[in-house]
C-alpha cells in the first residue's frame, strides 16, 4: 500500500483521504502494528513559509550532579564517623540523618541507593551486557569500606530508609530474643534472592519492593503506598523494622561491622555497670553483661556445637540441591519463562489468547522455539544459581545455629556490633564523663 | 510554676498530636476513596462515553447527543484531573499531618521518659538460645522443605518441548565429531535505533554460527531429502508400523492440519519436520515439531527482490509449492514455484532469500532441491535458460552455475558416490547427465529420454536408472554413461523408481507396482493397487513402502513373488512421498500431515 | 590482654582483612563492567507496540512517559489517525472526534490542507492511543519517549518490567532521547 502511494506522487493525494479511509478499515482488520518507519504520506511542500517545529528534547539532570550526590554521600559517612566516635553527639547524628532524609529521600526521591546497588552490582558481574554506572558502584562499595573501618555508619545517617524509620521511633517495645534472632534470618535470605533474581536478569526484587519509595516521591501503588505506611505504624512500637528484619544490605553491613576496625562505644571510657543504658536501645543491640555460673556452655552445648558444625556441609548440599531444584518455580517470574511456559502448555492460547504479552509476541519476529531456548537459557541460569543460594542458605542457617551454642563471657555492657546502627542513643545514657548527669546527682543523694 | 508551665506545654503538645493524628487519619480516608473510586470508575476510560459515541456514529446527526457528548468529555476529563490534584494535595498534606503528629508525639513521649535506672531485666540466656535454636532449625527445615514441594510440584512445560532435545543435538555434535566450519551469520539485530552503538563495551558483533558438513550418518538419521538420503528412495530407520487406520485413527500418533498447500514432501531435520504451501497470496515454509506435531513456526517468503508481484500461472496438480525442500545442520531451504529460493534456520529466522528467475513452466516448477557439502543443489530446468546451480548455503550466493541444454523437466536432482566423491545426477528430456559437484562439471550425458519427465532418477547396483511414461526405462553405467538395458514394459509418470537388493522397482499412474531385475532389465512381477501411484515408493527395513492416490498404503515384502504385508487405509489422497525416523512414519496429505507409529 | 582475648583480636583482624581485600576484588571487577557515564531509561519507538501500559505503570502518576512528534515526519494530514476517533463524523476539533482521552493534542490549521499537531504534555498521559492510531495509519511521527524532566530514573524502571516487547532500554544520559524522525524517503 505505501509503495502505491509513494509512486502515485501528488495526484493521488486527493484521494488520499479515501485511501486512509482504507488504511483505517485495514487496521482494525487486521491488528498489530507495523513497527517500521514508513513514510506513507510525504511531508508537505509548504508554501506560506511555515517553519518545522522543534521536538522538545528536556535533558535529564544536569552531568555532574551524580558527583555531587556522592560527594554528600561521603560527607555525611565521614561527619557522622566523626560525630559518633570522636564527638560522641546524639543530636548531631539525628540532625545529620534529618538532613540524609530530606536530601537523598525527598530530594533525590530515593534513587540510587547502595541497597538497590547490591543488584546493580550483581547485574553487571554475573549478567551479560549490563554496563553499571561508576556512580552507582561508588554508592554501593563507600558504605562498605566505611563500615570495616567503623561501624554501620551508614545505617546511623545517611540512609533515607533507615532514617525515615528512625525518625518515627516512639514506643520501642523489646521484641524477645529468639524472635529477633529468628527473624534476623530473612535479610540474608532476601539478600540471597535478590542477587539471584538479578544476575539472572529477571527483576531487582529489592527496589520492587522497597516500602519507602513511594513516600520519597509523594506516590506510589495503593498496594506499596499501604505497605510503606504499615511499615512505619509499626515502626513506632517496633523500631526500624525494615533495617533489623529485611534490609539486604543490611545483611552484608552486619558481617562488615562485626569486624570493624573501630566501633561506636557506649561509653567513652571504662564502664561503670550503672545499668542504665539497658534500656537505651530500641534495637536491642546492647549486649548486657552474662551470669557466667548460670550460662556457661555445658557439655550438651559442645556436643551440639559438634553435631551443628558437621551439619553444616549436610546443609549446605540439601540447601543447594533443594533450591536448585525448585528452579522451575523460581525462574517463572522472569517474563519469558512464563510466557513460554503458558504457550507450551497451551499452544492455541497463540492465535486465541488477548493478553498483550502473547499479542506482542505472535507480532514479533521471534518463534516460540527461540522464546523457549530462551526461556530455557534462563531456567539453566537459575538452576546454576540455585546451588549457590541454597549452599548459602544452608551455610546460614548452619552458623547461625552453632552460634546458638558458643558463650562468650561479658562483664559489661557493649554494643552488639552486628546490630548496633551507631544511632547514638546509648551515648546520652552513659554517666561516665558527664560530671552534671542526673546519675551522679542520684549517687551524691544517695550517699547523703 | 515550673511545672505548670511544662505541663501546658504538654498539653498542648497532646493537643497538636490528637488533631493532627484525627486529620491525618481523615486525610487516609479520602485518599482510600479517591483510590476506590478512580479505580472502579475511569473517568478516561468510561464505557458511557464508547456507548455514546458509537450511537453517534448510527445516527450521526443527533445534535442533543453531541452536546450531552461534549458535556461527558469535559465532565470526564475534569474529574481525571481534579482526582490527580486530589492525590497530590491529599498525599502532601497526608505527609504533613504525619509530620506534625510525628513531632507532637515524639515530644510528649520525651517529656514522659528520664533517664533513669531500669527494673532489670531478666534474660534467661539459655532458654533464649534453646528457642532460638529450635526457631532456627524449624526456618532451614521450612525452607528446605518449600523447596522441595515446589521442586516436586511445579509445573515446566518447556521440559516437555524441547530441553531434552536440545541437550540431544548438543551431544551429538559433540561425539561425533563433526569436521565443522565457522560461518558467520548475519548480524541479530538490525533495528535503526538500539542501545547507543558507540559503545565500545557491547558486543553486538557478529554472530557467529558452527555448521557441520553433513556426513553419510547424518543422512541416514535425517530424511534430509525428497526420497530420503542422496534421494534413492531408502531409508535406513526400523520399527516401523505395519498398520495403520485413517478411520479408526489407530497407530495415527499426530496429525495436523496445514493452512496453505503444497505437494511437496516434508523433510526432517532431528526434531523438526519442514514442508511448504503456496498460494496466490502465500508462500510459506512450516515448521513442526515431528514428536508433537505442533507447529513451531511458519514463515512466508516475501521481500525478495526479484520475486513476481503475480506468481506465475500453475496448474491445480503441480501448484507453487510443489518442490521438496532440503535442510542440513545449518538451516532449511525452500523453492518456490515463483523461483524463489529462501533459507531459514531451524528457529525460523531468515537467513537468505533470492530469486533465480521466474521459471517457464507451464505446470508450475517441480524439482526438488538436495544439498551435500554445504551447497544446495537447484535444478532449474525451464522452457528458456535450463540451468544447474549450487548454492552456499551459508548465504546463498552462487558457488557456481552451468548452462543445460534440455526441456523442462519435473525430476528431482538425486546423489550418488562414485570414485570417493559425491556426484549429482539430473534427468531431463532428452539427457540423463552426471555432474560433479564442487565445480559443476558435467562427466557424462546420455541421450535416452523424452517427453515431459517426472520420475527422478535411481541409483543402485552400481547403475542409474531413469524411466518415464511414454519413453523408455534405462539402466545406465554411472563410470562411463553408457546404456546396459533398456526396455518398455511398464512405466512411471509421476513416481520414481527405487531400487533395492538387486530389484528396481517402479509404480505406475495406472495402479501397478513393477519388478525388474536390476542388472538386466527383466520384468520379474507386478503388483495391482486400486489406485493410481503418484506417491514414490520407499524402501524401509527391505519393505516397499507405496501409497497411491486413495490413500492406502502397500506394504510389500520383496523377492522373487510380492508379499503383501499389509495394505492399510488413511482414508486421505496421498500425493507426496512417505518419510521415515525412528519407528514412525510421516505422510502428507493434502490438507493434514500424520505421523504414524506403533502406540 | 588475655590469651582468649588476643587470640580473638587475632581472628578479627583477619576476618577484617580478608573482607576488605574481598571487597576492594569485587570493586575491581565491577570496574571492568562500568563506565562513567550514567543511564538513563529511554522507549526505543521502533520496539513499542502502543500498548498503554506507559501510563498506568509509572511510578509518577500521571506517567513521566509522554507522546511526542517528530515533526520532521509528519505529513500534515488533515485526516489524522493520531487525533480523530476512528469512527468519527467530521474531521474537526469537537470532542466525539478526538481520539485523546484528554484532549492533550493541538490541531493548528497551516495551509490548506495541512494541519500541525502538536502535543500538549502538562495534559498528556502517556496512553499511546495516537500512536497506535499514527503508526497504523500514518507515518508514524507520534510516539512515546520518556520524559527525562520528569522521569525520577528509579533503577529498575517499573515500565520496563512490563513492557511487552522490551521497549524500555538503557540509554546513556549524553543521549537521552530516541526520538524518531530524520527520516528521507528513498
Amino acid at each position: 500500500m505505501p509503495e502505491i502511494i509513494k509512486t502515485a506522487g501528488d495526484s493521488i493525494r486527493k484521494n488520499i483521504f479515501l485511501l486512509t479511509g482504507i488504511l483505517l478499515l485495514l487496521l482494525f482488520i487486521v491488528p498489530g502494528s507495523a513497527s517500521a518507519q514508513q513514510q506513507r504520506f510525504p511531508m508537505p511542500e509548504f508554501q506560506t513559509g511555515y517553519e518545522l517545529p522543534d521536538t522538545d528534547r528536556p535533558e535529564p539532570r544536569a552531568p555532574g550532579m551524580e558527583i555531587f550526590d556522592l560527594a554528600v554521600l561521603v560527607l555525611v559517612l565521614a561527619f557522622t564517623t566523626w560525630l559518633v566516635l570522636k564527638r560522641r553527639s546524639r543530636k548531631l547524628v539525628f540532625w545529620t540523618s534529618v538532613f540524609a532524609l530530606l536530601y537523598f529521600g525527598f530530594y533525590r526521591n530515593g534513587c540510587i541507593c547502595p541497597i538497590g546497588g547490591v543488584q546493580n552490582v550483581s547485574l553487571a558481574l554475573f549478567g551479560d551486557g549490563y554496563i553499571l554506572s561508576l556512580t552507582v558502584l561508588a554508592f554501593f562499595v563507600i558504605p562498605l569500606f566505611v563500615t570495616l573501618f567503623a561501624g554501620r555508619i551508614f545505617c546511623a545517617s545517611a540512609c533515607p530508609l533507615g532514617v525515615i524509620q528512625d525518625l518515627v521511633i516512639i514506643k520501642p517495645v523489646k521484641l524477645p530474643q529468639w524472635l529477633q534472632r529468628t527473624l534476623g534470618l530473612i535479610p540474608f535470605i532476601f539478600l540471597g534472592f535478590a542477587v539471584l533474581y538479578a544476575a539472572t536478569g529477571t527483576t531487582f526484587i529489592i527496589c520492587r519492593y522497597d516500602p519507602f519509595v513511594g513516600i520519597f516521591r509523594m506516590g506510589a501503588s495503593f498496594s506499596m503506598a499501604i505497605l510503606g505506611v504499615s511499615f512505619l505504624a509499626a515502626g513506632i512500637f517496633v523500631a526500624r523494622p525494615y533495617c533489623r528484619f529485611l534490609c539486604p544490605y543490611g545483611a552484608i553491613l552486619r558481617v562488615f561491622s562485626i569486624f570493624s576496625s573501630r566501633h561506636m562505644s557506649i561509653t567513652p571510657e571504662e564502664c561503670i555497670n550503672c545499668k542504665l543504658c539497658e534500656d537505651s536501645c530500641p534495637f536491642d543491640a546492647i549486649d548486657y553483661p552474662n551470669d557466667e555460673k548460670k550460662n556457661r556452655a555445658t557439655k550438651a552445648d559442645y556436643r551440639r556445637f559438634v553435631f551443628y558444625s558437621a551439619a553444616i556441609p549436610v546443609l549446605i548440599i540439601a540447601g543447594a540441591l533443594a533450591v536448585s531444584g525448585s528452579y522451575k518455580l523460581l525462574s517463572k517470574v522472569h517474563p519469558d519463562v512464563y510466557l513460554a511456559n503458558l504457550l507450551v502448555e497451551d499452544p492455541g492460547m497463540m492465535y486465541e489468547s488477548d493478553m498483550t504479552e502473547i499479542e506482542t509476541f505472535m507480532a514479533s519476529d521471534r518463534t516460540l522455539e527461540m522464546l523457549v531456548a530462551d526461556a530455557t537459557e534462563v531456567q539453566s541460569r537459575f538452576r546454576r544459581g540455585g546451588y549457590y543460594l541454597g549452599g548459602f542458605l544452608g551455610l546460614l542457617i548452619g552458623l547461625s545455629l552453632t552460634q546458638q551454642v558458643t558463650f562468650r563471657k561479658r562483664t559489661i555492657y557493649e554494643v552488639n556490633r552486628g546490630s548496633c546502627y551507631s544511632c547514638g542513643r546509648c551515648m546520652e545514657y552513659c554517666p561516665v564523663g558527664k560530671p552534671d548527669h542526673p546519675y551522679h546527682k542520684e549517687d551524691n543523694n544517695n550517699h547523703s | 510554676m515550673l511545672m505548670d508551665k511544662s505541663d501546658n506545654i504538654l498539653n498542648r503538645a497532646r493537643f497538636i498530636a490528637v488533631i493532627s493524628g484525627v486529620f491525618t487519619a481523615l486525610v487516609s480516608i479520602l485518599l482510600i476513596f479517591n483510590y476506590v473510586q478512580i479505580s472502579l470508575y475511569d473517568p478516561l476510560d468510561s464505557q458511557v462515553m464508547k456507548q455514546m459515541v458509537a450511537r453517534l456514529s448510527s445516527e450521526p446527526g443527533n445534535e442533543e447527543l453531541i452536546r450531552e457528548i461534549r458535556q461527558m468529555d469535559l465532565l470526564a476529563r475534569r474529574a481525571y484531573f481534579n482526582s490527580l490534584w486530589q492525590l497530590r494535595t491529599g498525599a502532601a498534606l497526608l505527609l504533613a499531618g504525619a509530620i506534625t503528629l510525628i513531632v507532637s508525639l515524639r515530644f510528649i513521649h520525651r517529656q514522659d521518659t528520664h533517664i533513669e535506672k531500669p527494673e532489670g531485666n531478666n534474660i534467661n540466656e539459655k532458654q533464649v538460645r534453646i528457642r532460638s535454636q529450635k526457631w532456627i532449625a524449624a526456618t532451614g527445615m521450612i525452607i528446605i522443605l518449600l523447596a522441595v514441594l515446589s521442586a516436586l510440584f511445579s509445573s515446566n512445560h518447556l521440559r516437555q518441548f524441547d530441553t531434552e532435545r536440545l541437550a540431544d543435538t548438543a551431544s551429538v555434535d559433540e561425539e561425533d565429531g563433526i569436521e565443522k566450519l565457522q560461518i558467520s551469520s548475519r548480524v541479530a539485530g538490525d533495528d535503526p535505533v538500539g542501545e547507543p552503538a558507540d559503545e565500545p563495551e557491547e558486543e553486538t558483533g557478529e554472530v557467529v554460527e558452527t555448521i557441520s558438513r553433513i556426513t553419510m550418518a547424518d543422512l541416514n538419521e535425517n530424511h534430509n531429502s525428497l526420497r530420503g538420503p542422496l534421494g534413492h528412495g531408502i531409508t535406513p530407520h526400523s520399527n516401523l508400523p505395519l498398520n495403520w487406520d485413517g478411520e479408526t485413527g489407530e497407530n495415527i500418533l499426530w496429525k495436523t492440519e496445514i493452512e496453505v498447500h503444497g505437494y511437496n514432501s516434508p523433510v526432517i531435520w532431528e526434531d523438526r519436520m519442514f514442508f511448504s504451501g503456496a498460494n496466490d497470496q502465500r508462500r510459506v515454509v512450516y515448521c513442526l515439531d515431528r514428536h508433537s506435531g505442533v507447529l513451531l513456526w511458519e514463515r512466508e517468503a516475501t521481500d525478495i527482490t526479484g520475486s513476481p508481484s503475480v506468481p506465475p500461472e500453475t496448474t491445480d496438480d503441480t501448484g507453487l509449492a510443489a518442490p521438496s525442500l532440503t535442510t542440513d545442520p545449518y538451516g532449511v531451504y525452500a523453492i518456490f514455484g515463483t523461483g524463489d529460493i529462501i533459507a531459514f534456520s531451524h528457529h525460523g529466522e531468515r537467513l537468505w532469500a533470492r530469486n533465480l528467475g521466474v521459471p517457464e513452466n507451464h505446470y508450475g516448477h517441480s524439482s526438488s532441491l538436495i544439498t551435500w557439502d554445504g551447497k544446495v543443489f537447484v535444478q532449474y530446468d525451464t522452457a528458456a535458460g535450463s540451468r544447474l546451480l549450487a548454492l552456499d548455503v551459508a548465504d546463498g550466493s552462487t558457488v557456481w552455475e552451468t548452462p543445460r541444454d534440455n526441456d523442462i523437466s519435473w525430476a528431482s536432482p538425486i546423489l550418488i558416490e562414485q570414485d570417493g566423491s559425491m556426484r549429482l545426477i539430473v534427468l531431463s528430456n532428452p539427457n540423463l547427465d552426471a555432474y560433479d559437484i564442487d565445480n559443476g562439471e558435467q562427466l557424462w550425458s546420455v541421450d535416452c529420454m523424452s517427453g515431459e519427465v517426472g520420475p527422478s532418477p535411481a541409483y543402485g547396483g552400481g547403475l542409474v536408472y531413469a524411466a518415464n511414461e511414454y519413453a523408455t526405462m534405462v539402466a545406465v553405467d554411472p563410470s562411463d554413461g553408457s546404456i546396459v538395458w533398456e526396455d518398455r514394459y511398464y512405466l512411471p509418470e509421476v513416481s520414481s523408481p527405487v531400487y533395492h537388493d538387486g530389484y528396481l522397482y517402479i509404480a505406475t499412474t495406472y495402479a501397478v507396482l513393477a519388478c525388474f531385475d536390476a542388472q538386466t532389465g527383466d520384468f520379474i512381477w507386478e503388483f495391482d493397487g486400486e489406485d493410481r501411484f503418484y506417491s514414490s515408493p520407499v524402501i524401509a527395513e527391505g519393505r516397499i513402502y507405496a501409497f497411491d492416490t486413495s490413500g492406502r498404503a502397500y506394504i510389500i515384502e520383496p523377492g522373487d513373488e510380492p508379499v503383501l504385508v499389509s495394505s492399510p487405509d488413511l482414508g486421505d489422497p496421498i500425493y507426496s512421498t512417505p518419510v521415515f525416523a525412528d519407528g514412525k512414519l510421516y505422510i502428507r496429505s493434502n490438507t493434514h500431515v500424520y505421523c504414524i507409529g506403533d502406540n | 590482654m588475655s590469651k582468649i582475648q588476643s587470640r580473638r583480636k587475632f581472628i578479627r583482624s583477619i576476618t577484617r582483612y580478608s573482607l576488605g581485600f574481598s571487597l576492594a576484588a569485587l570493586t575491581g571487577f565491577s570496574l571492568g563492567k562500568a563506565t562513567k557515564s550514567e543511564w538513563v531509561w529511554q522507549i526505543d519507538p521502533f520496539k513499542c507496540t502502543s500498548c498503554g501500559r506507559c501510563a498506568t505503570d509509572c511510578v509518577l502518576n500521571p506517567s513521566a512517559v509522554k507522546c511526542v512528534h517528530a515533526y520532521d515526519l509528519c505529513g500534515y494530514c488533515d485526516l489524522c489517525g493520531g487525533y480523530l476517533e476512528p469512527g468519527h463524523i467530521s474531521r474537526d476539533t469537537a470532542a466525539e472526534n478526538q481520539l485523546c482521552p484528554t484532549a492533550a493534542i493541538e490541531r493548528r490549521f497551516i495551509e490548506a490542507p495541512y494541519y500541525e499537531y502538536k502535543i500538549k504534555e502538562d495534559l498528556c498521559i502517556g496512553c499511546a492511543k495516537c500512536v497506535e492510531g499514527c503508526t497504523a495509519f500514518g507515518n508514524g511521527s507520534l510516539h512515546l519517549q520518556v520524559r527525562h524532566n520528569l522521569c525520577t530514573n528509579c533503577n529498575e524502571c517499573a515500565i520496563a518490567r512490563v513492557c511487552p516487547s522490551d521497549a524500555v532500554i538503557r540509554v546513556k544520559a549524553e543521549v537521552p532521547y530516541l526520538i524518531k524522525g530524520g527520516f528521507t524517503p528513498e
